[in-house]
């Protein structure tokens, strides 16, 4: 019950690892660069934004856990965006699609699969909280559903141009998995274009390693 | 299931209360106070940039844009690529403190009101206010005696 509400939520809504990168979409014109490796999936992708509501990107993911490599391509769209003096908060929801074949184990052929992702965050310059929830369907190479929320807290308010620091706690629900709830403390480093995280987690003893950069 | 989707509604409604958890975040610079969060024009000193003050200096008009949903790096650079690309702007520069974008055009060049909404938009964010001439002047934090003696 939980993964088809999960599936049904993701897919009319809105694939993906963590919580952090479903926000593409930058400026007008701008190109960001996403990889993330969470305790299930390794991606990387580049998305353009072709307005400032809209990016298309080119995306690969290898899901460890179903042993399924997809690549195709990522609409995202900024469903809303709440200005504040001193907040910002999105939703934002993604399609995804394009070819997924199994590799490793999975010997299932290529087969065509369709994803979609549902995310909001709300961040100040000193807290930050954001959700979303994903799922895929690839025939017989197979299908997933998750689903995944943070909070973070910056030590200190960097200026313009520092080092910005955070630390955050993400906790997964993954019903495809033997251990359905993930627990990861990450610390995330900001600076000017580029965004990187590193966390591990300690349900399983994976790292978490993301990186963003927009060009 | 019920408390992951009572989470998720959580999540999901709390920009709604966003603007009060936010006013304590931004107050860690000792200029004056802010006196009021909610308006979009900030009492704060917005920072001298020595690349805006160059520019100033050369004789290109000052433009103090207010925006909103400012609140990271990100934010900044989205701004700044997007004004640096029009031919008018000499300098931009972003001070997350005071959430304005400072504009120094090139000597002789203009850049309605309209137009800076609309590049704003562009970049992702929205403008809450415009000064311009003695107001934008006024706005901006006294350069350091060591910034001075650099640009002199």
């Amino acid at each position: 019950m939980a993964r088809t509400l999960c599936a049904v939520v993701s897919l009319c809504l809105g694939s993906s690892a963590s919580a952090f990168a479903a926000s593409p979409i930058s400026y007008d014109g701008g190109v960001t660069l996403i990889e993330e490796t969470d305790r299930e999936s390794t991606s990387l992708g580049v998305h353009l934004t072709v307005d400032p509501r809209l990016a298309v990107g080119l995306r690969s993911e290898w899901d460890r856990h179903n042993d399924a490599l997809l690549s195709g391509v990522r609409v995202t769209g900024l469903v809303h965006r709440w200005h504040g003096r001193n907040y910002q908060a999105n939703i934002y929801a993604s399609f995804d699609t394009g070819v997924a074949h199994g590799v490793g184990e999975n010997v299932a052929r290529a087969e065509p699969f369709v994803g979609g992702v549902i995310s909001a965050d709300w961040e100040t310059r000193r807290w930050f909280l954001s959700y979303m929830a994903h799922a895929y369907e690839a025939g017989d190479v197979g299908s997933t559903v998750a689903q995944m929320g943070r909070i973070g807290f910056a030590p200190y308010v960097a200026d313009t141009g520092a080092l910005h620091t955070w630390l955050m706690v993400e906790i997964d629900h993954r019903p495809d998995n033997p251990d359905e709830i993930g627990v990861t403390p990450l610390v995330r480093f900001f600076k000017d274009d580029a965004l990187l995280e590193l966390g591990w987690s300690v349900t399983d003893d994976r790292p978490l390693a993301n990186l963003m950069y927009r060009f | 299931m019920l408390r992951l989707l009572t989470a998720a509604l959580v999540f999901a409604a709390a920009p709604a209360f966003a603007d009060h958890k936010g006013k304590s975040a931004d107050h860690h610079r000792t200029h004056e106070h802010q006196s009021d969060s909610t308006s979009a024009q900030s009492d704060v000193a917005v920072a001298a940039d020595p690349k805006i003050l160059a520019a100033v200096a050369a004789g290109g008009e000052l433009i103090i844009v207010d925006v909103l949903g400012v609140v990271c790096d990100f934010c900044s650079t989205a701004m700044n690529k997007t004004f640096m690309k029009r031919e008018e702007v000499a300098a931009s520069a972003v001070d997350l403190d005071t959430k304005t974008l400072s504009l120094a055009l090139k000597p002789g060049e203009t850049l309605d009101d309209k137009t800076i909404r609309k590049l704003v938009v562009k970049a992702g964010y929205k403008a809450a206010g415009i000064r311009r001439g003695e107001e934008a002047l006024k706005a901006i934090e006294p350069p350091q005696a060591d910034e001075t003696q650099g640009d002199a």
